[in-house]
């Protein structure tokens, strides 16, 4: 019996090519989509999961209050974690200190410039758990003098040689000696390193030992039976001990929090922790648009199946008569639908298999779970049972209830209920795809109007240069050399270039002395706003011929003069004093317009600019003109002054879009997604077509033969199929609206949804779907009308 | 043994109500062969329909073989029919994406028999059809003739004791449609009872009886010497 199921279902599929082919191929494309946010997803949930002690092990947050706002940030200093484990010695078992710094690497004649430098104390590796290829976990990293490499870093810098025992030189100070090597990171780790230095090298040093700075993050590892909740409760005494000094004299507050291992990942990301992040509302949309493709899928497979089904009423009708059970037919279409899904299924892992380096390249990382994982194959079996088994009940349930001479008489009428039930499928069908389309549209025009914002700075032409120690030595030397360059417009040392770095510092203000003020910071030199193209609004700019500015003058933002109550022309004259950085009190000497520092994603924030020595960047603005020409000037330049130092720079702009980069990347994602569910939604339409016009063949030819004209015709095939995508367009508009009005909100600058956006979904889909249509209905409509009447 | 009293049976569509059968009493006893006659539209596939368990009477009883199955579900009556009642159709009826072989062995597959038995029962009835030769092709590449002797081999291979044929030769010339009714009179001879529909008072010749129907009621009914 079965045999013969199979059978029959095999020279189906084979007899019905157009149908077969709309269902495997609709199925596979949704499989195969849905595989892939599978993995996506799997590699999100997944992230730091792969640490032996992940239950236990917590990163200590600092929080603080910023202007009314809570503030939790991961950096602490170097102080806290050997009091933390003296103080909760029964607490905690173990703490890590992770200090994630820029370095140059030299080796011999070759010098690199390491961006994923890792400072961490000795037990590393033993405390997460990164494996190690050589080395041993727990002793590694004893001997100060002792560095390690990720497998990727030690061929960059070795090619083939074995690099244990070989000597690296490090900021050009350090000599260490390369004693393990560890395996690449993962893409699930929000840790990512290359390069892992003992941080005992650093110890005798002023800045690791006090208490106020910021420089690492803190990791610890808790006993089994210690509650988180418990122990954030004994914090305050711990700070008071420890910081109640600093904190009086700053006037500021902060706590302590534990965050654990496995919330770290999905926290918000912030330029105060710059570890990789993930966002769940990403994961959450990827997963709603996985469900929804598998759905217009699954449509597709039902709405087709049982047009199929009706079709072979004769073959029905035939087995009830041969002896037939109803429970018979029902098995023989379930299994049907269940060889199309198997096969499907099959041909969906060969095709994530040839996909995957795409899809890892659109990802911008390689997804740590392989494609042959096992929960995916778990996942394909419950495709195949939901899909194979509830797909293809309907058709099932439905054909085998009627009497066979119902169904031997031919055609059965799948009745108002029946196409009814079609029709809505389709609706939702095309409700999906509409509201897919404008959600891509939405993003896509989201992200040009964040590119194409007025940043409020001169973008373009600009280079950034990191500012390292010799280029720090001989920084005006190295400024007068460039400026006296014809291709450069402008040079300035700041800390932070816009989109990059800015600190968080407490001033104080004029007549609020009450007021603890926290704002962002930049120091700089007195080229900042000429060399940025920033705008004065009211005062001046920093000036030479005033030689008291460097030390008594500072300028600050619209946001900040309104932040403390001032009208841009009030602030002028009035009095800051950043607490940590200043010894005396500075005069605001000029606002200038607010421009987009931050990321657009944030607000807008309070800036104060003062000249500082704590110069991080050099920004250089060239002259228009033959930029390859002029970046060469630049780096025979850099190479005077800074010749063991690589030149690596990276353009002002460039900067911005990674910025944006990952937004950029889901973007392109999310749209293949849609256009992919839009090709499912029609691949269906175009069998309802088939069907419709196949079941009107006859009906078709006698209008002809009675004077119907060809576009009579179509119009009256078309008219029919395109009723529910025009409802489902009218359902589909105001739930895009909606959904996608509150996922602008994440933004702070937002586009408008302008009315052609819904229009061009609109007119897309319906296009689509009239092309669709219109392909079956011409063809029906061109034939020969003797081919048609004779059909029967 | 085939007992029928007072069947009606009525069709109700949302306009109309069509009385099909109006009060049908008939016996056939086995091994009979039984011709029905009568204008077209006046019932006889209906009859035949209910004769073969395919459809219910609106009313009346129907003893078929001492089991009363007038009330009966398409469940029961499925289980009666399987293996009891084989049929012939105007039309054929073949399973197109079955070869010829897979179409007669369909019955038996629906019958449970085990597969050796199977294969000795449908190369038999193939053999009697004289579509051995014909096995492995599909219901389109044959002939009128050859699909309905596919069709009687399909109707007899569980070896049923009754068989029902709906204007068996409608679709064939005379040649072919002699070949049939000669087909069925052996049958006939070797035990089968036989209700058959037909236009053809030639063929009805090969029956004992004819039964004729006028507007859903007998009302001549002649036997054969
Ligand atoms: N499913 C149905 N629904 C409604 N009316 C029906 C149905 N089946 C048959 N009838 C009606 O019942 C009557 C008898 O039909 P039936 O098919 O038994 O005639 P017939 O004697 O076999 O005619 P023919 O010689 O043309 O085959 C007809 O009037 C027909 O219209
Ligand atoms: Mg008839």
């Amino acid at each position: 019996m079965l045999k013969n199921y199979l059978k029959i279902a095999w020279r189906n599929l084979a007899k019905n090519k157009v149908f077969s082919f709309i269902n495997i191929l609709g199925l596979t494309i949704g499989t195969t989509c849905c595989m892939m946010i599978f993995l996506y997803i799997m590699n999100e949930f997944g992230v730091d999961k792969f640490h032996a002690d992940k239950k236990n092990i917590y990163r200590v947050m600092r929080g603080f209050d910023m202007n009314g706002t809570k503030l939790s940030v991961p950096y602490l200093s170097g102080p806290y974690a050997p009091a933390l484990l003296n103080d909760y010695a029964g607490s905690i078992k173990k703490a890590v200190r992770v200090m994630h710094n820029y370095g140059l690497v030299t080796l011999g004649n070759n010098s690199f410039n390491e961006k994923k430098l890792y400072v961490v104390d000795s037990n590393f590796f033993s405390f997460f758990t990164f494996p190690l290829v050589s080395g041993n976990a727990a002793t590694v990293l004893k001997d100060p003098a002792s560095v390690v490499l990720t497998e990727t870093a030690a061929k960059k810098y070795f090619g083939n040689q074995d690099p244990i025992g070989k000597i690296v030189e490090l900021d050009k100070s350090l000599k260490l000696k390369v004693t393990g090597i560890a395996k690449d990171v993962p893409s699930n780790s929000h840790l990512d390193f290359d390069m892992v230095v003992p941080i005992s090298n650093y110890a005798n040093e002023e800045w690791i030992k006090i208490w106020i700075n910021n420089n690492n993050f803190t990791y610890v590892l808790l006993n089994d039976n210690v509650q988180k909740a418990s122990l954030e409760k004994s914090f305050p005494k711990f700070m008071d001990k420890y910081m109640g000094k600093d904190l009086a004299r700053f006037g500021a507050k902060m706590d302590l929090s534990l965050t654990p291992m496995s919330d770290i990942y999905f926290e918000p990301h912030s330029a105060f922790d710059n570890v990789k992040h993930g966002d769940k509302k990403v994961v959450y949309i990827f997963l709603s648009i996985a469900a929804l493709i598998l759905l217009i899928a699954c449509i597709n497979f039902t709405n087709l199946s049982t047009i199929r089904a009706v079709e072979r009423s004769k073959e029905v009708g035939l087995r009830k008569v041969m002896g037939a059970l109803r429970n018979h037919l029902v098995y023989q279409f379930i299994g049907e639908s269940v060889l199309i899904t198997l096969i499907s299924c099959l041909l969906s892992l060969g095709l994530l298999k040839v996909l995957m380096p795409v899809y890892n390249h659109l990802l911008g990382y390689s997804l740590t779970i392989s494609w042959n994982a096992a929960p995916l194959y778990l996942f394909l079996v419950g495709v195949i049972i939901c899909v194979g088994f509830l797909a293809g009940s309907y058709p099932a349930v439905f054909l085998s209830g009627f009497t066979p001479i119902q169904a031997l008489k031919g055609k059965l009428k799948l009745g108002k209920g029946g196409s009814f039930f079609r029709q809505t499928l389709v609706v939702v069908q095309f409700s999906i795809s509409v509201f897919l389309v404008i959600g891509t549209i939405i993003i896509m025009s989201q992200m040009r109007y964040v590119k194409n914002m007025e940043l409020g700075y001169n973008q373009e032409h600009s280079i950034v240069l990191p500012v390292n120690n010799d280029m720090y030595n001989n920084r005006q030397a190295f400024k007068n050399e460039l400026e006296n360059l014809g291709s450069v417009a402008s040079v300035s040392y700041m800390s932070g270039e816009p989109g990059g770095f800015f600190d968080m510092h407490t001033l104080k203000a004029e007549g609020r002395n009450d007021l603890v003020w926290k704002t962002r910071t930049e120091f700089t030199d007195f080229d900042y706003v000429k060399t940025l193209g920033l705008k004065i609004i009211a005062g001046r700019d920093f000036s030479g011929a005033f030689s008291t500015d460097t030390t008594e003058a500072a300028l600050i933002n619209r946001t900040a003069a309104k932040s403390l109550g001032f009208t841009p022309e009030q602030a002028i004259g009035k009095w800051v004093q950043n607490t940590i950085r200043d010894d005396k009190k500075r005069r605001i000497v000029g606002v200038i317009e607010d421009f987009n520092f931050l990321s657009l994603k944030e607000k807008m924030d309070a800036l104060v600019i003062t000249p500082n020595d704590d110069h991080r960047v050099v920004v250089i603005r060239l002259k228009s003109g033959n930029v390859t020409a002029a970046l060469a000037e630049v780096k025979s330049a850099f190479a005077k002054i800074s010749a063991s130092y690589p030149f690596e720079y990276t353009f002002l702009d460039q900067k911005f879009d990674e910025l944006y980069k990952t937004d950029i990347r889901q973007q392109t994602i999310l749209s293949i997604f849609a256009g992919l569910a839009i090709f499912i939604a029609c691949l269906g339409l175009f069998g309802l077509a088939s069907f419709t016009a196949t079941k009107r063949t006859k009906e078709i030819g006698v209008r002809k033969v009675l004077g119907s004209s060809t576009q009579g015709i179509v119009v009256l095939l078309s008219r029919e199929l395109l009723k529910p995508v025009i409802l489902a367009t009218c359902v589909a508009i105001p739930a895009g609206y909606f959904a996608m009005n509150s996922w602008l909100q994440n933004f702070s600058y937002r586009t408008p949804m302008h009315w052609w956006i819904f229009a061009v979904a609109a007119s897309l889909t319906i296009g689509i779907a009239l092309f669709t249509i219109s392909f079956k209905a011409i063809r029906a409509a061109l034939m020969n009308p003797v081919t048609s009447l004779r059909s029967e | 043994m085939i007992k029928i009293a007072n069947m009606h049976k009525v069709f109700s569509t949302e306009e109309v109500e069509t009385t099909a059968l109006n009060g049908i009493d008939m016996d056939v006893r086995d091994g009979e062969f039984v011709a029905i006659m009568g204008p077209s539209g006046c019932g006889k596939s209906t009859l035949l329909n209910i004769l073969g368990l395919l459809d219910n009477p609106s009313e009346g009883s129907y003893e078929f073989y001492g089991t009363e199955v007038a009330k009966m579900s398409e469940r029961q009556r499925a289980q009666i029919r399987k293996g009891n009642i084989g049929f012939v159709f105007q039309s054929f009826n073949l399973i197109d994406e079955l070869t010829v072989y897979e179409n007669v062995e369909l019955p038996l597959l629906y019958l449970k028999t085990p597969p050796a038995e199977r294969k000795e029962k449908v190369e038999a009835a193939l053999t009697r059809m004289n579509m051995m030769h014909r096995r492995n092709h599909f219901p389109q590449q044959l002939s009128g003739g050859q699909q309905q002797r596919t069709a009687i081999a399909r109707a007899v291979v569980a070896t049923p004791k009754t068989i029902l044929a709906d204007e068996p030769t409608g679709n064939l010339d005379s040649k072919n449609g002699e070949e049939v009714m000669n087909l069925l009179s052996q049958l006939n001879a070797a035990g089968t009872t036989i209700l058959m529909v037909t236009h053809s008072p030639y063929d009805a010749g090969f029956a004992h009886r004819i039964v004729n129907l006028f507007d859903g009621k007998i009302v001549t009914e002649k036997v054969h010497v």
